[in-house]
Order: structure tokens, then sequence, then C-alpha cells
């Protein structure tokens, strides 16, 4: 599984980039890996508040669903509508076009709580 | 360590679901380990959350007519049946523990019901784009699950019986023109008992997961972490 160093991470298996004030917020490899390939994700709206830990988003394959977790508490400042017709981005490149939405951190000290790559790595099965 | 809970009667859809919402906040809250269950439903058509209205055959009163339940499931997937002649399966497992990270959870379960057909000596494949498992006579195995807090919902039913009825009253899976294959399609008078399928796919999700199953046979009492979130005071 690929786990890039400069991320955070959450224990429901999504991903944070800090950028500049706000964060960008999408699944991991994992997630992508376990769901298979995607077909339909429901996006929040712009300008809502959620919790941390609060299901924000669904991602759905053919066969799964997934609910997708606020990482900490904010407000939505952007949504990748790109998913909305090209879902197969998140398996494709979970870490790159495949982002989920951004968040403006109420309060960014709740960020330090968050994973690093080696700890997130750490929390995951070995390889069979 | 895990469980493995069977039923012997057939359970009415709603009661399998709250079975599974009772064991899901419990394994969410990690109050129980990983439990699978197996059990046979009474007859219920289900609509995934992809499922569409017109891959249904008949209208809801029809079905109701017929004694067939229809239920609109939060799982992922189009629409299926099930009833008695059928092991449904349903993992409560938090995935991302056990191994089961290595191939994903949808190719585990699809293993399983191939390796399930296998100790039976039935083949059995995955069909490129069209998850299940497909025999000489059509699909034998249904999957549609959810996952939240990453514990997972829902999982897979198996044909054991012929005259599974209920899926000519539907297109299922959405898939149109494909057939609905048993082991008793395929073995006639060597179809095993709807009891020895359920142990061999326990069996079988023992090896894909990784995980070892403490089995809870029929009608056994339960061990008390499963009972206290089963039956809450």
């Amino acid at each position: 599984m690929d786990t890039p160093r400069n991320l955070k991470y959450t224990n429901s298996h999504e991903w944070v980039r800090v950028e500049g004030k706000q964060v960008v917020v999408g699944i991991t490899d994992f997630a992508q890996d376990q769901l298979s390939d995607l077909t339909y994700v429901e996006l929040p709206t712009v300008g809502d508040s959620f919790s941390g830990q609060e299901e924000v988003a669904v991602v759905e394959s053919v066969k799964a669903a997934s609910d997708v977790y606020a990482p900490i508490s904010g407000t939505i400042t952007a949504v990748n509508n790109g998913l909305l017709d090209r879902p197969e981005l998140i398996n494709t490149d979970p870490y790159g076009e495949g982002w989920l939405f951004k968040m403006l951190p109420d309060d960014a000290t709740e960020l330090e709580s968050l994973m690093d790559a080696d700890q997130y790595d750490q929390s995951m099965p070995d390889e069979e | 360590m895990a469980f493995a809970l069977f039923f012997p009667d057939p359970l009415p859809y709603v009661e399998g679901l709250r079975l599974q919402e009772a064991l899901h906040a419990a394994r969410v809250a990690d109050r129980i380990p990983d439990t699978v269950l197996f059990l046979q439903h009474c007859p219920v058509i289900t609509l995934g959350r992809r499922g569409r209205s017109n891959h249904l055959l008949a209208r809801e009163d029809q079905l109701r007519a017929r004694g067939i339940d229809l239920f609109e499931a939060s799982r992922g997937g189009d629409v299926t049946y099930h009833g008695p002649g059928q092991v449904v399966m349903y993992p409560i497992i938090r995935l991302g523990q056990g191994g089961s990270g290595s191939h994903g959870y949808l190719h585990n379960l699809e293993e399983v019901a191939i390796g399930t057909c296998a100790a039976f000596g039935v083949e059995a494949w995955r069909r490129e784009g069209k998850n299940g498992a497909w025999t000489a006579a059509g699909k034998i195995a249904a999957i549609g699950f959810k996952i939240q807090r990453w514990v997972t919902l829902h999982g897979m039913s198996f044909n054991v019986e012929a005259g599974l009825g209920g899926f000519e009253l539907i297109v299922p899976c959405g898939l149109a023109g494909e057939p609905v294959a048993s082991l008793r399609s395929l073995l006639g008078e060597a179809t095993p008992s709807i009891v020895q399928v359920a142990g061999a796919m326990a069996d079988r999700f023992e090896a894909v997961t990784g995980r070892v199953l403490e089995r809870i046979p029929c009608g056994d009492p339960l061990p008390d972490v499963l009972a206290a979130a089963l039956n809450p005071a």
C-alpha cells in the first residue's frame, strides 16, 4: 500500500493534506482498494459545517457503500465535482485527482491528533 | 478470535437487520470481536442503494400476495432475492485487521464463494466486471455490502437449493438474461445440506481472511458478550 509521507491520516482511512489555512481530504489507497471500482460519490455542500468524525460523504462501488468522515471539525470550502462524472479517479489517483473535499478547520490544533504516515502504516495489518 | 453464529430457521429480513445493526454497534465500540452470521431469510426481495425498481418484474402488492417482502437496503449493489434454501453470510468485521487488507474485501467474499463451491466439487469463477461467483449453470453467489466506521454490514448470499422462485420476479443484480444457479442445479442428489454449506463457508472465510472462528451452533447459548450486544438489558 502506498502511504505518502507528507500527509496526515485518520483511523477511518481518510488522508489530510494541509494547504495554507485549509486542509484537503481524501480516502487512502487501502480504503479505495477495499471498496474496489468506485461508481458513485455523494459530496457535501460548500459552506456545510461538520464535527470531527461526522459523516461527510459517501463513496460507492458496484457492490459496496462506505461513509467518509470529517477528519477534524470545520467548514467545507470546496468539493471535487470532477468525481461526480469520474469517481474512478479515487481508485487510480487516491492522493491526487481523487481528493474529495477541502475544509477550513475550526481549530488547527486538532490536526495534531491525526496519525502521521508511520503511525498509519503501523495501524494496518501485515500483508499476507 | 472471532465468532460464527448459525441460525436454524429462516429469519425475517428485518430480524436479520436488527441482529446486524446490534452487532455492528457493539463491534464499532469494541465490545465484541469480529462476528459472522450464517442464516437463511424468509422470502424477501431487497433493493441495494443503486437498485432500480425497473429491475423488479412484479408490483409490491403482487409480491406480498406471494408471501415475499420488499425492502430497500443500505448495502451497495442492485436488486436480489433471499429465501429458504440459500445461505446468507453477514460478516460484521473490522476491515484493516487480521490480514483482510491484502486483496480487498469484495475479492475475499468472492474467494469464499468460489472455495465453497470447490469444497463440493463445483468449479466456480469470477467474471470481469461482474461481481459474485459464477458456475457453468449461472451465478451462484451474490454480493452487496456496506462499510460503516470501517466495520462491515450485509455480505453475500449463496444458493444451495433450486427453485428459489423469487429470482423470477427480478432482474438479479440488474443483469438481464443471466441465469441463477444453485448447488442443486449442479449436483442434483449429491447436494449438501444447508448446514454443511454454511460450515464450508465458515471454513473458507477463516482461510481467506486469516481469522479463527469460534463456532456457535444452532441453539447453543451465546457467549456473554454477544448476548449482551443482541439483548441489551
